[in-house]
Protein backbone atom coordinates (compact mmCIF):
# COMPACT_ATOMS: atom_id res chain seq x y z
CA UNK A 1 0.00 0.00 0.00
CA UNK A 2 1.38 3.40 -1.06
CA UNK A 3 2.04 6.12 1.54
CA UNK A 4 -0.59 8.80 -0.03
CA UNK A 5 -3.14 5.22 0.53
CA UNK A 6 -2.02 4.85 3.72
CA UNK A 7 -2.39 8.89 4.67
CA UNK A 8 -5.77 8.86 3.04
CA UNK A 9 -7.08 5.69 4.94
CA UNK A 10 -5.37 7.32 8.45
CA UNK A 11 -8.02 10.87 7.56
CA UNK A 12 -10.57 9.07 6.97
CA UNK A 13 -10.84 7.00 10.07
CA UNK A 14 -10.00 9.70 12.01
CA UNK A 15 -12.87 11.79 10.47
CA UNK A 16 -15.24 8.71 11.07
CA UNK A 17 -13.79 9.99 14.92
CA UNK A 18 -14.43 13.02 14.65
CA UNK A 19 -17.88 12.27 13.90
CA UNK A 20 -18.35 10.15 16.76
CA UNK A 21 -16.71 11.93 19.37
CA UNK A 22 -18.68 14.79 17.88
CA UNK A 23 -22.12 13.50 18.73
CA UNK A 24 -21.10 12.21 22.01
CA UNK A 25 -20.26 15.17 22.62
CA UNK A 26 -23.61 16.83 21.38
CA UNK A 27 -25.51 14.49 23.38
CA UNK A 28 -23.58 15.15 26.95
CA UNK A 29 -24.44 18.50 26.40
CA UNK A 30 -27.95 17.60 24.92
CA UNK A 31 -29.87 17.21 28.60
CA UNK A 32 -33.62 17.23 27.11
CA UNK A 33 -32.89 14.02 24.31
CA UNK A 34 -31.61 11.78 26.88
CA UNK A 35 -32.87 8.29 27.37
CA UNK A 36 -31.63 5.52 29.77
CA UNK A 37 -31.50 2.54 27.55
CA UNK A 38 -31.95 -1.08 28.73
CA UNK A 39 -28.97 -3.17 28.20
CA UNK A 40 -27.28 0.03 25.81
CA UNK A 41 -27.37 2.79 28.35
CA UNK A 42 -25.31 5.09 25.99
CA UNK A 43 -26.70 8.47 28.04
CA UNK A 44 -26.46 6.15 31.69
CA UNK A 45 -22.99 5.92 30.27
CA UNK A 46 -22.66 9.45 29.34
CA UNK A 47 -24.47 10.96 32.62
CA UNK A 48 -22.01 8.90 34.98
CA UNK A 49 -19.45 10.05 37.46
CA UNK A 50 -17.31 9.34 34.85
CA UNK A 51 -17.95 11.16 31.49
CA UNK A 52 -16.37 13.72 32.90
CA UNK A 53 -12.37 14.67 33.78
CA UNK A 54 -12.41 17.73 35.92
CA UNK A 55 -15.34 19.24 34.38
CA UNK A 56 -14.02 18.86 30.73
CA UNK A 57 -16.52 15.50 29.09
CA UNK A 58 -14.48 13.05 27.98
CA UNK A 59 -15.90 13.03 24.90
CA UNK A 60 -14.63 16.23 24.29
CA UNK A 61 -11.37 15.45 24.72
CA UNK A 62 -11.72 12.28 22.03
CA UNK A 63 -12.68 15.25 19.84
CA UNK A 64 -9.99 17.45 20.34
CA UNK A 65 -7.38 14.12 20.25
CA UNK A 66 -9.13 13.23 16.86
CA UNK A 67 -8.87 16.70 15.67
CA UNK A 68 -4.94 16.92 16.71
CA UNK A 69 -4.32 13.54 14.27
CA UNK A 70 -5.84 14.75 11.65
CA UNK A 71 -3.59 17.95 12.20
CA UNK A 72 -0.59 16.30 12.10
CA UNK A 73 -1.78 14.09 9.32
CA UNK A 74 -1.77 16.90 7.25
CA UNK A 75 1.20 18.29 8.78
CA UNK A 76 3.12 15.14 7.44
CA UNK A 77 6.66 15.02 9.03
CA UNK A 78 8.05 12.46 10.27
CA UNK A 79 8.43 13.57 14.03
CA UNK A 80 4.28 14.88 13.17
CA UNK A 81 3.94 10.89 12.11
CA UNK A 82 5.25 9.85 15.53
CA UNK A 83 3.21 12.29 17.46
CA UNK A 84 -0.01 10.97 15.81
CA UNK A 85 0.70 7.61 16.78
CA UNK A 86 1.95 8.89 20.47
CA UNK A 87 -1.75 10.58 20.47
CA UNK A 88 -3.70 7.15 19.32
CA UNK A 89 -1.81 5.43 21.18
CA UNK A 90 -2.71 7.54 24.72
CA UNK A 91 -6.27 7.20 23.24
CA UNK A 92 -6.70 3.41 22.82
CA UNK A 93 -5.16 2.81 26.25
CA UNK A 94 -7.75 5.57 27.50
CA UNK A 95 -10.49 3.66 25.73
CA UNK A 96 -9.54 0.59 26.44
CA UNK A 97 -10.10 1.79 30.72
CA UNK A 98 -13.51 3.35 29.23
CA UNK A 99 -14.14 0.28 27.91
CA UNK A 100 -13.38 -1.79 31.43
CA UNK A 101 -15.53 1.17 33.40
CA UNK A 102 -18.17 0.42 30.83
CA UNK A 103 -18.13 -3.43 31.37
CA UNK A 104 -17.48 -3.89 35.18
CA UNK A 105 -18.59 -0.36 36.97
CA UNK A 106 -21.64 1.09 35.35
CA UNK A 107 -22.72 -2.49 34.04
CA UNK A 108 -24.23 -0.76 31.14
CA UNK A 109 -22.25 -0.43 27.39
CA UNK A 110 -22.60 2.40 25.01
CA UNK A 111 -22.96 1.59 21.72
CA UNK A 112 -21.29 4.91 20.16
CA UNK A 113 -18.55 4.51 22.74
CA UNK A 114 -17.68 1.24 21.29
CA UNK A 115 -17.90 2.72 18.20
CA UNK A 116 -15.12 5.25 18.76
CA UNK A 117 -13.34 2.10 20.18
CA UNK A 118 -13.41 0.43 16.70
CA UNK A 119 -11.99 3.30 15.35
CA UNK A 120 -8.84 4.13 17.69
CA UNK A 121 -7.30 0.75 17.08
CA UNK A 122 -6.98 0.74 12.85
CA UNK A 123 -6.35 4.31 13.31
CA UNK A 124 -3.29 3.54 15.85
CA UNK A 125 -2.48 0.38 13.51
CA UNK A 126 -2.41 3.12 10.21
CA UNK A 127 -0.53 5.41 12.15
CA UNK A 128 2.12 3.11 13.64
CA UNK A 129 2.39 1.54 9.73
CA UNK A 130 3.36 5.49 8.62
CA UNK A 131 5.16 6.42 11.35
CA UNK A 132 7.66 3.04 10.83
CA UNK A 133 7.87 3.99 7.08
CA UNK A 134 9.03 7.52 7.73
CA UNK B 1 20.13 31.66 -42.37
CA UNK B 2 22.13 30.97 -39.50
CA UNK B 3 26.09 30.35 -40.41
CA UNK B 4 27.56 27.08 -38.82
CA UNK B 5 29.27 29.32 -35.75
CA UNK B 6 26.22 30.63 -35.36
CA UNK B 7 24.36 27.14 -35.55
CA UNK B 8 26.84 25.46 -32.88
CA UNK B 9 25.98 28.73 -30.88
CA UNK B 10 22.12 28.60 -31.12
CA UNK B 11 21.90 24.46 -30.03
CA UNK B 12 24.34 24.64 -27.42
CA UNK B 13 22.05 27.71 -25.82
CA UNK B 14 18.85 25.66 -26.21
CA UNK B 15 20.58 22.06 -25.36
CA UNK B 16 23.27 23.22 -22.53
CA UNK B 17 19.84 24.35 -19.66
CA UNK B 18 17.79 21.06 -20.37
CA UNK B 19 20.95 18.39 -19.17
CA UNK B 20 20.63 20.43 -15.44
CA UNK B 21 16.97 20.49 -15.70
CA UNK B 22 16.66 16.80 -15.93
CA UNK B 23 19.04 16.06 -13.67
CA UNK B 24 17.27 18.55 -10.80
CA UNK B 25 13.98 16.39 -11.83
CA UNK B 26 15.24 13.39 -11.30
CA UNK B 27 16.50 13.83 -8.06
CA UNK B 28 13.72 15.69 -6.91
CA UNK B 29 11.52 12.46 -7.73
CA UNK B 30 14.55 10.72 -5.71
CA UNK B 31 13.63 13.30 -2.79
CA UNK B 32 9.84 12.89 -3.13
CA UNK B 33 10.46 9.06 -2.57
CA UNK B 34 11.49 9.34 0.84
CA UNK B 35 8.59 11.70 2.14
CA UNK B 36 8.12 12.86 4.78
CA UNK B 37 11.20 14.67 4.77
CA UNK B 38 13.86 12.10 6.19
CA UNK B 39 16.18 14.49 7.59
CA UNK B 40 13.56 15.26 9.79
CA UNK B 41 13.15 11.87 11.10
CA UNK B 42 13.35 11.47 15.00
CA UNK B 43 15.89 8.53 16.33
CA UNK B 44 15.01 5.70 17.76
CA UNK B 45 15.80 6.78 21.10
CA UNK B 46 13.22 9.80 20.63
CA UNK B 47 10.54 6.87 19.18
CA UNK B 48 10.86 4.86 21.91
CA UNK B 49 10.71 8.17 24.72
CA UNK B 50 7.54 9.11 22.84
CA UNK B 51 5.86 5.80 23.24
CA UNK B 52 6.73 5.99 26.74
CA UNK B 53 5.90 9.22 27.36
CA UNK B 54 2.14 8.27 25.74
CA UNK B 55 2.00 5.31 28.19
CA UNK B 56 3.09 7.22 31.14
CA UNK B 57 0.14 9.96 29.61
CA UNK B 58 -2.60 7.61 29.38
CA UNK B 59 -1.88 6.21 32.89
CA UNK B 60 -2.35 9.47 34.40
CA UNK B 61 -4.79 10.61 32.54
CA UNK B 62 -6.89 7.18 33.99
CA UNK B 63 -5.63 8.39 37.58
CA UNK B 64 -6.67 11.91 37.24
CA UNK B 65 -9.96 10.60 36.03
CA UNK B 66 -10.76 8.13 38.72
CA UNK B 67 -9.38 11.03 41.56
CA UNK B 68 -10.70 13.85 39.96
CA UNK B 69 -14.14 11.73 39.10
CA UNK B 70 -16.93 14.05 40.12
CA UNK B 71 -20.82 13.23 41.08
CA UNK B 72 -22.44 14.49 37.82
CA UNK B 73 -25.85 14.42 39.92
CA UNK B 74 -27.35 18.17 39.76
CA UNK B 75 -27.97 19.11 43.65
CA UNK B 76 -31.35 18.64 45.09
CA UNK B 77 -34.06 20.73 44.59
CA UNK B 78 -36.22 22.15 47.57
CA UNK B 79 -39.73 23.07 46.12
CA UNK B 80 -41.45 20.51 44.16
CA UNK B 81 -41.75 20.99 40.34
CA UNK B 82 -45.36 21.37 40.73
CA UNK B 83 -48.32 21.31 42.79
CA UNK B 84 -50.22 17.84 43.75
CA UNK B 85 -52.53 19.07 45.85
CA UNK B 86 -55.86 18.37 45.42
CA UNK B 87 -55.15 16.19 42.49
CA UNK B 88 -56.82 12.64 42.84
CA UNK B 89 -54.59 9.73 43.09
CA UNK B 90 -55.67 6.22 43.20
CA UNK B 91 -52.78 3.81 43.55
CA UNK B 92 -50.37 4.45 40.69
CA UNK B 93 -52.75 7.02 38.83
CA UNK B 94 -52.65 10.42 39.06
CA UNK B 95 -55.70 11.94 37.94
CA UNK B 96 -59.33 11.94 37.06
CA UNK B 97 -60.91 8.49 36.65
CA UNK B 98 -63.02 10.03 34.00
CA UNK B 99 -60.17 11.33 31.92
CA UNK B 100 -60.43 10.00 28.58
CA UNK B 101 -56.61 9.83 27.71
CA UNK B 102 -54.01 8.21 30.08
CA UNK B 103 -50.49 9.19 29.80
CA UNK B 104 -48.03 5.75 30.99
CA UNK B 105 -44.93 6.62 31.97
CA UNK B 106 -42.49 4.15 32.35
CA UNK B 107 -39.54 4.83 34.41
CA UNK B 108 -36.66 4.04 36.87
CA UNK B 109 -36.08 6.64 39.74
CA UNK B 110 -32.73 6.46 39.29
CA UNK B 111 -32.73 7.62 35.77
CA UNK B 112 -31.38 11.22 35.06
CA UNK B 113 -33.67 11.72 31.97
CA UNK B 114 -36.60 10.28 34.27
CA UNK B 115 -35.24 13.52 36.50
CA UNK B 116 -35.64 15.60 33.72
CA UNK B 117 -38.66 14.43 32.35
CA UNK B 118 -40.03 14.96 36.17
CA UNK B 119 -38.73 18.55 36.14
CA UNK B 120 -39.04 19.74 32.57
CA UNK B 121 -42.53 17.74 31.17
CA UNK B 122 -44.21 16.34 34.30
CA UNK B 123 -45.27 20.42 35.72
CA UNK B 124 -46.87 21.26 32.24
CA UNK B 125 -48.82 17.55 32.09
CA UNK B 126 -49.96 18.50 35.53
CA UNK B 127 -51.24 21.98 35.05
CA UNK B 128 -52.51 21.96 31.67
CA UNK B 129 -54.26 17.82 31.26
CA UNK B 130 -54.33 16.26 34.45
CA UNK B 131 -55.41 19.11 36.73
CA UNK B 132 -58.34 20.19 34.08
CA UNK B 133 -59.43 16.50 34.16
CA UNK B 134 -58.98 15.45 30.44
CA UNK B 135 -55.73 13.51 30.86
CA UNK B 136 -54.52 11.14 33.65
CA UNK B 137 -51.27 9.68 34.12
CA UNK B 138 -49.70 6.09 35.59
CA UNK B 139 -46.43 5.07 36.96
CA UNK B 140 -45.24 1.85 35.94
CA UNK B 141 -41.84 1.04 37.32
CA UNK B 142 -38.80 -0.49 35.35
CA UNK B 143 -35.94 -0.42 37.80
CA UNK B 144 -33.41 -1.73 35.77
CA UNK B 145 -30.39 0.53 36.79
CA UNK B 146 -29.68 -1.14 40.06
CA UNK B 147 -30.40 -1.64 43.84
CA UNK B 148 -31.49 1.74 44.44
CA UNK B 149 -33.90 1.47 41.39
CA UNK B 150 -35.23 -1.49 43.19
CA UNK B 151 -35.75 -0.20 47.04
CA UNK B 152 -36.97 3.01 45.15
CA UNK B 153 -39.73 1.12 43.78
CA UNK B 154 -41.00 -0.84 46.72
CA UNK B 155 -41.34 2.83 48.49
CA UNK B 156 -43.25 3.75 45.56
CA UNK B 157 -45.52 1.06 45.85
CA UNK B 158 -46.22 1.22 49.36
CA UNK B 159 -46.98 5.16 48.58
CA UNK B 160 -49.37 4.05 46.27
CA UNK B 161 -51.09 2.30 49.26
CA UNK B 162 -51.69 5.39 50.35
CA UNK B 163 -52.68 7.03 47.52
CA UNK B 164 -49.38 9.15 47.60
CA UNK B 165 -46.68 7.40 44.69
CA UNK B 166 -46.76 10.96 42.81
CA UNK B 167 -45.92 13.13 45.63
CA UNK B 168 -42.91 10.47 46.67
CA UNK B 169 -41.31 9.96 43.22
CA UNK B 170 -41.50 14.18 42.61
CA UNK B 171 -39.44 14.11 45.21
CA UNK B 172 -37.51 11.57 45.13
CA UNK B 173 -36.37 13.19 41.52
CA UNK B 174 -35.67 15.97 43.15
CA UNK B 175 -33.35 14.18 45.56
CA UNK B 176 -31.55 12.19 42.90
CA UNK B 177 -28.33 10.82 43.51
CA UNK B 178 -25.09 9.11 41.94
CA UNK B 179 -26.27 6.20 40.17
CA UNK B 180 -25.98 3.17 42.28
CA UNK B 181 -24.02 5.00 45.38
CA UNK B 182 -26.45 3.90 47.87
CA UNK B 183 -28.45 7.32 47.79
CA UNK B 184 -31.62 5.82 48.10
CA UNK B 185 -31.54 5.22 52.09
CA UNK B 186 -34.00 4.70 54.77
CA UNK B 187 -33.02 8.54 55.94
CA UNK B 188 -34.12 10.30 53.01
CA UNK B 189 -36.93 8.16 52.43
CA UNK B 190 -38.29 9.03 56.02
CA UNK B 191 -37.09 12.96 55.56
CA UNK B 192 -39.30 13.08 52.09
CA UNK B 193 -42.11 10.86 53.46
CA UNK B 194 -42.56 13.21 56.28
CA UNK B 195 -42.79 16.36 54.03
CA UNK B 196 -45.87 14.44 52.20
CA UNK B 197 -48.70 15.46 53.70
CA UNK B 198 -51.29 12.67 54.41
CA UNK B 199 -48.84 9.95 54.47
CA UNK B 200 -48.21 7.50 57.21
CA UNK B 201 -44.07 7.58 57.20
CA UNK B 202 -44.44 4.23 59.52
CA UNK B 203 -46.86 2.61 57.24
CA UNK B 204 -45.11 3.47 54.30
CA UNK B 205 -41.54 1.41 55.74
CA UNK B 206 -43.96 -1.53 56.85
CA UNK B 207 -45.86 -1.71 53.40
CA UNK B 208 -42.49 -1.49 51.98
CA UNK B 209 -41.28 -5.19 53.35
CA UNK B 210 -44.48 -6.68 52.32
CA UNK B 211 -44.09 -9.40 51.10
CA UNK B 212 -46.10 -9.14 47.65
CA UNK B 213 -44.44 -5.35 47.38
CA UNK B 214 -40.92 -7.20 47.54
CA UNK B 215 -41.79 -9.16 44.73
CA UNK B 216 -43.31 -7.27 42.71
CA UNK B 217 -40.48 -4.66 42.47
CA UNK B 218 -37.93 -7.40 41.97
CA UNK B 219 -39.86 -8.54 39.09
CA UNK B 220 -40.96 -5.34 37.33
CA UNK B 221 -37.93 -4.87 35.13
CA UNK B 222 -39.22 -8.42 33.82
CA UNK B 223 -42.17 -7.07 33.18
CA UNK B 224 -41.10 -4.07 31.68
CA UNK B 225 -38.79 -6.49 29.51
CA UNK B 226 -42.01 -8.23 28.21
CA UNK B 227 -44.06 -5.70 27.89
CA UNK B 228 -40.94 -4.34 25.23
CA UNK B 229 -39.72 -1.44 26.94
CA UNK B 230 -36.15 -1.13 26.38
CA UNK B 231 -35.39 2.28 28.15
CA UNK B 232 -36.90 4.69 30.68
CA UNK B 233 -38.29 7.30 30.11
CA UNK B 234 -41.05 5.41 27.99
CA UNK B 235 -44.11 7.14 27.82
CA UNK B 236 -47.20 5.68 26.34
CA UNK B 237 -50.70 6.54 25.62
CA UNK B 238 -54.25 4.81 26.14
CA UNK B 239 -57.37 5.89 24.99
CA UNK B 240 -59.70 3.85 26.65
CA UNK B 241 -59.58 0.50 26.80
CA UNK B 242 -57.65 0.43 23.00
CA UNK B 243 -53.85 -0.72 23.28
CA UNK B 244 -51.06 1.57 24.71
CA UNK B 245 -48.85 3.60 21.96
CA UNK B 246 -45.39 4.67 22.28
CA UNK B 247 -44.49 8.76 21.78
CA UNK B 248 -41.22 10.14 21.44
CA UNK B 249 -40.88 13.71 22.90
CA UNK B 250 -37.95 15.75 23.08
CA UNK B 251 -39.61 19.14 23.91
CA UNK B 252 -42.75 20.28 25.84
CA UNK B 253 -44.22 21.48 22.41
CA UNK B 254 -44.52 17.69 21.07
CA UNK B 255 -45.77 16.33 24.58
CA UNK B 256 -48.53 18.96 24.04
CA UNK B 257 -48.98 18.15 20.42
CA UNK B 258 -49.38 14.32 21.14
CA UNK B 259 -52.10 14.45 23.89
CA UNK B 260 -53.84 17.07 21.95
CA UNK B 261 -53.77 14.60 19.11
CA UNK B 262 -54.80 12.07 21.82
CA UNK B 263 -57.56 14.09 23.19
CA UNK B 264 -58.93 14.92 19.63
CA UNK B 265 -59.10 10.89 19.09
Amino acid sequence: MSDRALRIAAATVALAGVAVAGYLTLVHFEDEALVCVAGGGCETVQESEYAEIAGIPVALLGLGAYLVMLGLLVWDTAHARLAASVVALVGLLFSLYLLALQLFVIEAVCVWCLANDVVIAPLLAVLTVLRLRS
Amino acid sequence: MPSYEQGRVLRRATAVPKAPRRTDRHTSRRMAAKTPRQQDRPSGRKVVLAFGIAIVAAAALVVVALVGRSDSSPPATETPVVDLAGIPQDGRVLGSAEAAVTLVEWADVQCPACRTYTEKFFPTLVTEYVRPGTVDTEFRGFPFLGEDSVKAYRFLLAAAEQDKLWDLQEALYRNQGAENEGWVTDELIRDLAAGIDGLDVDQLFVDAEREDIVAEAAGARTVGEEAGILGTPTLQIGIGDEEPYEIRIATVDELRAALDDALDG
